[in-house]
C-alpha cells in the first residue's frame, strides 16, 4: 500500500513536470510569433516606402523608381502584409495555449495555418529575391540591364527589406516544429 | 512465494489491496483497445502519406527534367544577337534545377521513414522527424518555384519601367517548357503542404 501511494505521488510529479515543459514550449511559441510579426511588418514597411527620383531627366528614359514598378515587389508587400496580419491575429490563440492544457485541436488548426502562411511568405520573399538579384546583376543573355547602377538607394532598400522576410521564414519553420512537439506530448 | 519482483509491488496480503489492483487491470485493457483503434486510422494516414510522397517525387523530378531540357535554338542567326536559350542563361533557373533535384533526392530518401510510420503507426519520433524535414523541404521547394515563376513572368511580359524586354516573343518553346516546369513545381509544393498536415494530424495523441 505504501509503495502504491509512493507511485501515485511520483506519477503526479511527472505530470506536473511535463505540464511545465508544455507551458515553456507555449511561451517560446508566443515570443517567436511576436518576433516574426516584427520582422514581417518591418519588411512590408521598408519595401512599401521605396521611392527614388534621380535629379536629372531626359525625354525618353524614366528616372523614378518605386516598388510598384515591379510586380514581384508588389506581391512581396502584399504577402508580407497578409502574414504579419495573420501573426498578430494568432497571438491570442497562442496565449490561450499557454494557459489551457488540452489544446490539441487548436494546435492542429494553428499548424495548418502556419504552413499556409509559410508558403505565402516564402513565395513573396523568393520572387522578390529573384527580381532583386536581376536588378543587381542584370542578364547579358536576355539583354536585361541592371537598374541598380542608376538607382542606388532604391536597390539598397529593396535588398535590405528581404532580410526581415527570410528571418520570418526561419521563425515560421521553428513555430511549426514547436507546435508539432507540443502536439506529440502526452499533455 | 508472496512477493515476486514485479513492477507494481503491492503486498497481496490485505484484501483491500487485492480489491485495489483489480480496476487497474481493467483500465489497462481499456487502454490497449483505445491505442489499437487510433493505430488503425494512423496507419491509414501513413499509407496516404507514402502515396503522396511517390506523387511528389514524380512532380519534382518532372519539374527538374523539363527545366533541364528546355534548350531552344532559333533557326536563323545574325552577327550580334544570341539565338539560343537554355536554363543556364538565367541563374534563377539554374537554382531551380538544382533545388528540384535536391527535393526529389530528399523525397526518395524519406520513403523508408514513411514505411516505418506505416509499420509502427504509434511511434512519434519518425513522424516528428518527417514533419520537420518536410516543412523545411516545402519552404525550399516554394523558394525555387516562386523565384522561377517571377523570372518566367518577366520573360512573358517584360517590364516597361526597367526596359526589360519579354524574351518569350522570340523563344516560344523555351518559355512554354519553363512555365510547365514551374507549374509542376507548384504542384509538388501542394503535395508537401498536405504531407505536413497529415503528419501533424497523425501526431495527435489521444
Amino acid at each position: 500500500m505504501k509503495s502504491g501511494q509512493a507511485e501515485i505521488m511520483e506519477t503526479s510529479k511527472g505530470i506536473q513536470k511535463s505540464g511545465l515543459m508544455s507551458r515553456r514550449i507555449a511561451i517560446l511559441e508566443f515570443i517567436l510569433r511576436i518576433v516574426a510579426f516584427f520582422n514581417t511588418i518591418t519588411s512590408t514597411i521598408l519595401m512599401a516606402t521605396t521611392n527614388e527620383t534621380l535629379p536629372f531627366f531626359t525625354q525618353f528614359i524614366r528616372f523614378h523608381a518605386e516598388y510598384s514598378d515591379l510586380p514581384a515587389l508588389t506581391f512581396f508587400v502584399v504577402a508580407n502584409a497578409v502574414v504579419s496580419g495573420y501573426l498578430i491575429l494568432s497571438l491570442p490563440l497562442a496565449f490561450v495555449h499557454i494557459v489551457k492544457s488540452k489544446t490539441q485541436n487548436s494546435r492542429i488548426l494553428l499548424i495548418i495555418l502556419d504552413v499556409a502562411m509559410l508558403g505565402l511568405v516564402t513565395a513573396g520573399a523568393s520572387s522578390a529575391a529573384a527580381i532583386v538579384y536581376l536588378a543587381h546583376k542584370g542578364n547579358n543573355n536576355t539583354n536585361w540591364f541592371s537598374i541598380c547602377q542608376q538607382f542606388n538607394s532604391f536597390c539598397e532598400r529593396i535588398s535590405g527589406s528581404l532580410i526581415g522576410s527570410f528571418i520570418a521564414v526561419v521563425l515560421l519553420i521553428l513555430l511549426i516544429l514547436l507546435s508539432a512537439i507540443a502536439l506529440s506530448r502526452r499533455h | 512465494m508472496k512477493n515476486e519482483s514485479t513492477i507494481i509491488d503491492v503486498p497481496a496480503e490485505s484484501s483491500s489491496a487485492m480489491k485495489g489492483s483489480a480496476p487497474l487491470i481493467g483500465m489497462a485493457k481499456l487502454d490497449h483497445t483505445t491505442s489499437d483503434h487510433s493505430g488503425g486510422y494512423k496507419r491509414g494516414l501513413s499509407i496516404f502519406d507514402f502515396l503522396l510522397r511517390l506523387a511528389a517525387i514524380i512532380a519534382a523530378s518532372v519539374a527538374a527534367g523539363t527545366m533541364f531540357t528546355s534548350d531552344e535554338t532559333l533557326p536563323f542567326f545574325t552577327q550580334f544577337l544570341q539565338f539560343e536559350a537554355g536554363y543556364d542563361d538565367l541563374p534563377t533557373f539554374q537554382f531551380f534545377v538544382i533545388a528540384m533535384s535536391m527535393i526529389s533526392g530528399y523525397l526518395l530518401l524519406s520513403l523508408p521513414f514513411s514505411v516505418v510510420t506505416i509499420v509502427r503507426p504509434l511511434a512519434v519520433a519518425p513522424r516528428l522527424l518527417l514533419l520537420v524535414l518536410d516543412t523545411a523541404a516545402m519552404a525550399f521547394n516554394m523558394a525555387a518555384a516562386s523565384s522561377a515563376a517571377a523570372i518566367a513572368y518577366l520573360a512573358h511580359n517584360g517590364n516597361q519601367n526597367t526596359n526589360w524586354l519579354p524574351i518569350c516573343q522570340q523563344f516560344g518553346d523555351f518559355c512554354q517548357k519553363t512555365s510547365g516546369a514551374v507549374v509542376s513545381s507548384f504542384v509538388s509544393v501542394v503535395f508537401f503542404i498536405i504531407l505536413v498536415v497529415i503528419s501533424g494530424v497523425a501526431l495527435k495523441r489521444h
